[in-house]
């Protein structure tokens, strides 16, 4: 398959040209990125979708400077990726990147607000403005009444909220979630893609979210379909979402 | 900032119990057994540490107060002469044969031939001027009230030193020794014991006490350089009891089995903590490698492993010093010998914190598990 390589305008804030990527264990060598080529904008929820094992989160690691791509090149924010070292990919991502997983990593002795103060710290605010931000994302995800619970006292979907809110106090340009709704029921997920979707377009963050969850696809500004390390479609879903603005608690 | 370290310890208090309570018997055994080997030796320079005496002079190279061997007697008149001294005595030192009268066989003793007058140096704290007075009648000697039962004998009692006829005057209790009973005695009845004729016009010791005691460690150094009253040294109490002690810990061998305890227990320890440390490393590998994700560096992670690994070892620090204390206090309740110097206090306890430290920067090396990429699956 041939793909038109996609002219860079002004809110693309994610480049990825030729990028290639295989595994090898064993004797086997599996290649799991075939030559990927793609643009990603800014101000939008773009979900890349595909069933389990097609590269998703590979591709992910890579956009997000956790892996590095075997050829080819990742402009992120104007900046090549590939010539990063080890401790500027450090800070290349504690400046401008946010991250959600599937899991929700919450330390369990910390309470809402302290998680999403802890790694605010670590980016030199002092203290005040620490919480300020940790309160106005707290605030942002409908955790604001919560913000002194511990881990063990929040439901899932509020453990992801926190981890969102996490990701998002560093007020990041991009924002990468891995499976964020797949350990949560459908309507709590729901919630979780409507934030999301929310946070690329209040903040003009790039937000893409990766998920072999087909119930997502309708919360999306882009879709790109994703199967074997290739990309097979790229489309603006038939029902575009509004996000929704206040949150039911689902039971 | 999110005190993070502390806030896992209190919370997760469980899982880093087991590394709290083996830095805590780790240090408690440490000082335990300083306490108690201590304790034991101190006895060994008790004819120092209980006389008032502020120098000592003797055979050159005396290693131990017990075994002096005798100077010319002429060295008294040398030290007599220093105006740095206030006054001086002789001490008579005979090893000695002692047999009581129920026949409980023979028992070596150190006679101690001291000046009986009130103001003497010699045993000044175990004898007070009335108990000291009565040695002044013929053959007249005093023990230890503990050491009663081995020589077979109480208050009033006779007994054969040497084949030579002692009365048991009194009682008195600090006197006790090691390797051996302490029988004190005037100078003129040890001398009566002494059997041996080489020392005769000779003295083992001469003690001093000087005007200035602050100055003992100078006026030392000025007389032992005199050869005139032909070869004697002359120490201060305080580094003569040192050397006494000291000989006794590593002559016996006690003090090779100190430090090879405090090596494996330290070893013992260090696994325990580390082990436990690394646990709670790997129990929260997933939340350091989403922090790591967000930027925050792998050095910060290690700090916060350290900054846990410190508390542990300060929380056991803490209680093995309380532990220590009630153990030391139960101990002088029970008279077993106990000694323990904040020197010796403050190196068992940073050996703890040592342990803490070592077994930190152990745990930290499970950190490079804390890899983002393996949370994007
Ligand atoms: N570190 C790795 N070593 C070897 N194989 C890997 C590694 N990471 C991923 N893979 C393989 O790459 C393929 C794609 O994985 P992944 O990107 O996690 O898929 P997805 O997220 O779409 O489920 C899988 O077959 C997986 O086994
Ligand atoms: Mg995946």
């Amino acid at each position: 398959m041939s793909q038109p390589l996609p002219s860079a305008n002004a809110s693309t804030s994610l480049q990825v040209r030729h990028v290639r990527k295989s595994f090898v264990s064993g004797q086997v060598r599996s290649t799991v990125l075939h030559d990927l080529t793609l643009d990603i904008r800014a101000g939008e929820l773009t979900l890349i979708s595909g069933p389990s094992g097609c590269g998703k989160s590979t591709l992910l690691a890579i956009l997000s400077g956790l892996q590095r791509a075997d050829d080819g090149q990742v402009i992120a924010l104007g900046q090549d990726l590939g010539v990063l070292g080890a401790r500027a990919l450090e800070r290349f991502r504690l400046r401008h990147t946010g991250f959600v997983f599937q899991g929700f990593n919450l330390f369990p002795a910390l309470n809402a607000l302290e998680q999403v103060e802890l790694p605010l710290s670590y980016l030199g605010l002092a203290p005040a403005e620490a919480r300020r931000r940790a309160m106005a994302s707290l605030e942002e995800v409908g955790l604001g009444p919560r913000t002194s619970l511990r881990p063990s006292e929040l439901s899932g979907g509020e453990k992801q909220r926190v981890a969102i809110a996490r990701a998002l106090a560093k007020q990041p340009d991009l924002l990468f979630a891995d499976e964020p709704t797949s350990a949560l029921d459908a309507a709590n997920g729901q919630t979780i893609i409507d934030i999301l979707h929310r946070i690329a377009r209040t903040h003009g963050t790039t937000v893409l979210c990766v998920s072999h969850d087909p119930r997502l696809v309708g919360h999306a500004d882009r879709v790109l379909a994703m199967e074997d390390g290739r990309i097979l479609s790229d489309r603006v879903p038939p029902s575009p979402s509004t996000p929704a603005t206040g949150f039911e608690e689902t039971p | 900032m999110v005190a993070l370290a502390r806030k896992t310890l209190v919370y997760e208090w469980r899982r880093f119990l087991p590394a709290i309570l083996a830095v805590c018997f780790a240090g408690l055994l440490q000082l335990l057994q300083a306490a108690l080997v201590l304790g034991i030796f101190g006895s060994a320079s008790v004819y120092i540490t209980g006389s008032s005496a502020d120098l000592w002079a003797g055979y050159p190279g005396t290693q131990s107060v017990n075994l002096g061997r005798s100077i010319d007697a002429g060295v008294e008149m040398r030290l007599r002469m220093d105006p740095a001294v206030a006054a001086v005595e002789p001490f008579h030192w005979v090893d000695a044969d002692w047999r009581g009268p129920n026949d409980t066989g023979g028992v070596s003793v150190f006679v101690s031939g001291i000046n009986t007058r009130p103001d003497g140096m010699l045993f000044a704290q175990a004898l007070p001027p009335a108990l000291r007075a009565r040695l002044n009648e013929p053959d007249a000697v005093i023990v230890d009230r503990a050491d009663l039962d081995s020589l077979g004998v109480g208050i009033g009692d006779s007994a054969v030193i040497n084949g030579h006829r002692v009365r048991v005057v009194g009682v008195s209790s600090g006197l006790r020794a090691l390797g051996g009973v302490n029988v004190v005695a005037s100078l003129a009845t040890a001398a009566t014991l002494d059997t041996d004729p080489s020392n005769a016009n000779r003295m083992t010791y001469f003690v001093a006490r000087l005007h200035d005691p602050g100055q003992a460690r100078r006026v030392a150094v000025r007389l032992r350089g005199d050869r005139a009253f032909g070869n004697y040294d002359v120490w201060t109490a305080k580094s003569f009891a040192r050397r006494s002690r000291l000989y006794w810990i590593f002559d016996t061998g006690a003090g090779a089995g100190v430090l090879f305890l405090a090596g494996i227990v330290f070893l013992v320890g260090a696994a325990i903590t580390s082990q436990t440390l690394m646990a709670a490393v790997i129990g929260s590998v997933r939340e350091y490698a989403t922090l790591n994700a967000l930027g925050v560096g792998v050095g910060a992670l290690r700090r916060v492993v350290m900054e846990q690994a410190f508390w542990v070892g300060l929380l056991g620090l803490v209680g093995s010093a309380v532990l220590g204390a009630v153990a030391m206090a139960f101990a002088r309740s029970r008279n077993v010998p106990v000694a323990l110097g904040p020197w010796t206090t403050l190196a068992c306890l940073s050996l703890c914190m040592g342990l803490a430290i070592v077994s930190g920067l152990a745990a930290m090396r499970s950190l490079h598990r804390a890899d983002p990429a393996t949370l994007l699956r």
